[in-house]
């Protein structure tokens, strides 16, 4: 089952983290088209600088990796605005016709994170033609090595260099469109000014950039790994899928690409004609901005009370520990912290990557360890829904029911998503929710519904698959300030020990979605057709 | 008796809808059995919820069944695709027949709890002692309802449009609707309790939880609970 | 229609066997019955309050009344209810992913059933034959499978620790207070109206919002 990707017709966002291959900053541009024929002239224009997913280098057919990449993607919206034809058009799922905003009741986007606190941009967005979200472009930038803390500032300056110069070209190509496409305004910045653009950079701390988000913790360490992307293969293990004697296999290409065979053994349902799907995918753009005050005082406030202190507490609320990501099935305790620190100074890279990610639930069934509603085992429970337990059980005890399923992961080798996306804005002043701070998460999938809105409907949102009744996950679940539906959470404990569970109660709202929208990626191909205007579906 | 599973049973009606109009209006008895229906989904909660023992049920019209014409994987319908040479005549035959009910059915699903009798007799008394009138205007649009007159009357009509479940799947709970009802209410106000109570000195947990047994009374199936088809805490 | 009530989604599919071969489904599900193994990935699953399958010979609908005509079926039919939580989609596809051969089995032999894997035949499939419920009623909208389980290992451990209160000093009764939640760690989860998994749930929210406004108009009138 070997699979060869057309590296060179897939956008080198979709199997790139960009933030992984040294490029530490990024700018995503917002777009509407005024003039169909002169949109089209533009998109063809940007796609012959669009970064595909080849594999840089040296050798013959290698191309070197570029200081700055560029990436396209359109909204349904855009994409008529294009005119691509209407059969073409209705042939798209109903969820990417309708928009993130009105699938804000599946979403939970309620509250604080309903539409109308949204930025304007995106408040704007679906109301009035001149006002919709067409086109989206990415623009990463990548800074220099860094062999010495000294060097830090260097890099960062080359990298910002780099940005201004992608940006500068950017401009160039609206210019050259003639009124063609706008730009859309309304990105809120640090100071509540309105900015035509979305900033997203590393968080430094101490100088150093880091991996890691406003509330400290690190971020993107188990994004899937599926068949035919050349470098994801040595970083199978914990990040594919599941098997039944406890190895793992790549995902299939179809859960992530349009045109390939996926976990059904099907093609994903796609539009037609199928060049204008293959090598495709759908990209779920979400603003979220990050209440920082909430989250340290309600975690000051329950460290207090907590038996394991304020900074196991944390590590409970997203399964890894906040400094290193050390995750909790691996390091459950202070203790066991210690020695997994020893030895993780002592890793190479390799070594640390497999220590981060080799890990099942298989021994830590019933939550003692890794919390059922914290953030990594709601995201990706790996083999562990396929649990039970019986009368004679130890009371507070789930199992694994080896072989109820047809595989271990069966429940979640299809809710998979690639995650891309760096942290926004900086915080200034932890002292208050307010601000202009967050992360930009970009979801890839290849169908919308059942991967992403899956996701955080049932996972997020809701727990019954975790039999926690409507108990959400603890960051980003979107819990209410009526005292009638507080959340909760139970920090589960060794059912067989002699320690009591730890009740999280009145869980305020960490996390509000600022806005987003669903992008369709096309792959070079159809890029060229959509700019060409000769996509056909008869 | 695949009807029953522990305690539970499953309720399986097919009542035959009348053809032809319904007397002094333009509407056929299938739409009027579905109009009225529809109506008892605005009413403040189903009529159902005064029957006892109802865990869950429905109604549908089954107006008539549905011929197949998507592509099949059984073994059967691959037959005629053994040998190339099968004439287009025999092709034609194999495909699947199209098929027809003489009259619309309306369906009705119940899953109760029918305790060690295993039969859902009491069940139907509740039932026509508490909604007559209901039961009624749904069944009084079905052949042969007519000749109901009494409770006796409803629960032989109802048997004889009753069929045999192959198999009944209980993947929750066989226990009285009562003591189901009493255990969620207890399931959610001991989830309040010990959040409200975590890390208190044992003795005052202590008195406190002596309070909230006074309260709740876990055993007492009449005392406070939630209600039948409650939507809201 | 309304195919959900609370948590509960009221699934009918209606599919026809071929009357001589009927008698081979009903076999098939005797004998899963009594095989523990085939019940164990729906058990697993937890989705189902209740689920039934029926097969009835083309010779046995009810029929009631010398006015009603016979039928003249030229197949059997299955008909299958099911009780589940959750949208539409997770459910058929839970079932896809976690026991495609159970779903095999459950169908087989149906006149051009789709086999489970995979996913878009077995909907379609599913969709083709599904009947839409006018009217569905559940006696616990607010739980699900699990917390109706769930809620009877709290009610039964309750009744249990009950017997013990008054006995031993404060601190034995905090060890065993302790040693309850531990037992009943997976059963403290909160029920609340579900998130609305599809755009007809609207309608099961606009019951809801009328009845809590009935609920604010019976206290003002105390």
């Amino acid at each position: 089952m070997t699979q060869q990707l057309d590296l060179l017709d897939i956008q080198g966002h979709i199997l790139r983290a960009y933030g992984r291959f040294s490029y530490p900053m990024a700018r995503y541009v917002f777009f509407n088209i005024r003039d169909s024929g002169k949109a089209r002239r533009f998109v063809e224009s940007v796609t012959r600088r669009v970064t595909t997913a080849v594999v840089w280098g040296a050798g013959v057919n290698d191309v070197p990796q570029p200081d700055w990449t560029v990436n396209i993607a359109f909204t349904y919206q855009g994409l008529k605005e294009l005119e691509v034809p209407r059969a073409s058009l209705m042939s798209f799922p109903p969820e990417f016709a309708e928009g993130m905003k009105h699938r804000k009741d599946i979403l939970g986007d309620d509250g604080p994170s309903a539409p109308e606190h949204w930025d304007p941009v995106w408040q704007d967005n679906r109301e009035t033609r001149d006002k919709d979200v067409h086109i989206f472009i990415a623009l990463n930038a990548v800074a220099l090595p860094i062999t010495e803390p000294s060097a830090v500032e260097k890099s960062m300056a080359y990298c910002e260099a780099n940005l201004q110069a992608a940006y500068a070209w950017l401009l160039a190509e609206v210019a050259g469109a003639n009124g063609g496409v706008v730009i859309l305004g309304g990105h809120r910045g640090d100071d509540g000014e309105l900015l035509d653009y979305q900033d997203v950079k590393v968080v430094t701390e101490n100088g150093l950039p880091t991996a890691k988000e406003h509330f400290g913790y690190t971020d993107g360490i188990s994004d899937p790994v599926f068949h035919g992307v050349p470098y994801d293969v040595d970083r199978l293990i914990g990040r594919g899928k599941q098997m039944d004697n406890g190895s793992w296999a790549p995902l299939a290409t179809g859960e992530f690409l349009l045109g390939y065979i996926d976990e059904a053994h099907e093609y994903p349902p796609a539009p037609l004609p199928n060049l204008l799907a293959r090598n495709g995918t759908y990209m779920v753009y979400r603003k979220l901005h990050e209440n920082v005050a909430s989250f340290d005082s309600y975690l000051k406030q329950e460290g207090q009370k907590y038996p394991g202190g304020e900074e196991l507490l944390a590590a409970k609320f997203v399964g890894r520990w906040r400094d290193n990501g050390a995750p909790l099935t691996a390091a459950p305790d202070a203790q066991s912290k210690a020695k997994f620190d020893a030895a993780y100074a002592k890793a190479d890279s390799a070594e640390r990557d497999r220590m981060l990610n080799n890990f099942t639930y298989d021994a830590d069934m019933s939550g003692a360890r890794c919390p059922f509603s914290s953030h990594m085992r709601r995201i990706n429970p790996r083999g562990s829904l396929e649990m039970g337990r019986e009368d004679t059980d130890v009371p507070g005890s789930l199992k694994k029911m080896a072989g109820a399923f047809d595989t271990p992961g069966a429940l979640s080798n299809r809710r998979r998503i690639l995650r891309r996306g760096l942290p926004y804005g900086k915080v200034t002043d932890r002292t208050t929710d307010k601000g202009n701070h967050g992360i930009v998460i970009m979801m890839l999938n290849a169908d919308i519904n059942r991967q992403f809105e899956f996701v955080q409907q049932q996972w997020i949102n809701y727990g019954n698959d975790f039999k926690a009744g409507n108990d959400k996950e603890i960051i980003l679940g979107n819990h209410s300030s009526d005292p009638r539906f507080a959340s909760r959470a139970v920090l589960q404990v060794d059912p067989a020990g002699d320690d009591v569970p730890y009740i999280l109660s009145k869980i305020p709202r960490f996390v509000e979605t600022r806005g987003g929208e669903y992008f369709f990626i096309p792959s070079m191909t159809a890029l060229r057709m959509i700019a060409r205007g000769v996509i056909d579906p008869t | 008796m695949a009807n029953v599973s522990g305690n539970a049973y499953g309720l399986t009606i097919l009542s035959p809808i009348r053809n032809g109009v319904v007397r002094g209006a333009e509407i056929s008895h299938a739409d009027a059995v579905r109009e009225k229906l529809q109506a008892w989904n605005h009413e403040f909660n189903s009529p159902m919820a005064s029957v006892p023992q109802t865990y869950l049920c429905r109604f549908y019209v089954l107006d008539d069944v549905v011929t197949q014409s998507l592509p099949g994987g059984s073994a059967l319908d691959s037959l005629t695709d053994l040998s190339p040479y099968i004439p287009d005549a025999l092709r034609r035959w194999a495909l699947p027949a199209e098929d027809h009910l003489q009259s619309a059915y309306l369906v009705f699903s119940s899953n109760l709890f029918c305790g060690p009798a295993g039969t859902p007799d009491a069940y139907l008394h509740g039932m026509w002692n508490a909604i007559e009138a209901r039961v009624r205007e749904i069944w009084g649009h079905c052949y042969g309802f007519d000749e109901v007159r009494n409770v006796d009357d409803f629960v032989g009509y109802m048997k004889k449009c009753q069929l045999e479940a192959t198999l009944f799947f209980v993947g929750s709970n066989d226990a009285p609707l009562e003591e189901q009802l009493k255990a969620l209410y207890l399931k959610q106000e001991f989830a309040k309790f010990a959040i409200d109570n975590q890390g208190l000195p044992a003795a005052q947990l202590r008195a406190n939880y002596a309070a909230f047994v006074q309260r709740v009374q876990p055993e007492n199936v009449q005392g406070p609970a939630w209600q039948p088809g409650q939507y809201r805490l | 229609m309304s195919n959900i009530a609370g948590k509960a989604y009221a699934m009918n599919v209606v599919t026809p066997v071929r009357w001589y071969s009927a008698w081979l489904n009903k076999l098939y599900f005797f004998v899963a019955a009594r095989t523990p193994s085939t019940l164990a990935g729906l058990k697993t699953l937890s989705l189902i309050h209740y689920a039934r399958w029926v097969i009835v010979g083309r010779n046995q609908f009810p029929h009631l009344s010398p006015d009603q005509p016979r039928e003249k079926l030229k197949y059997a039919y299955m008909l299958f209810f099911s009780n589940f939580n959750g949208s539409w989609d997770q459910y058929v596809d839970s079932f896809t992913f976690a026991i495609p051969g159970g779903l095999d089995l459950f169908w087989k032999g149906n006149v051009r059933y789709s086999k489970s894997v995979s996913l878009t035949p077995f909907h379609r499939y599913i969709q083709y034959n599904q009947l839409e419920t006018i009217h569905y009623y559940n006696g616990y909208p607010l739980a699900t499978a699990n917390d109706i389980k769930s809620a009877k290992t709290v009610r039964d451990s309750l009744l249990e620790f009950d017997k013990t209160i008054d006995q031993g000093s404060d601190e034995e009764f905090l060890k065993r207070y302790h040693a309850l939640l531990r037992g009943l760690q997976h059963d403290l989860g909160a029920m609340y109206p579900t998130p609305i998994v599809s755009m007809s749930a609207y309608q099961v929210e606009k019951r809801a919002r009328w009845h809590s406004a009935e609920a604010n108009r019976e206290q003002a009138n105390g």
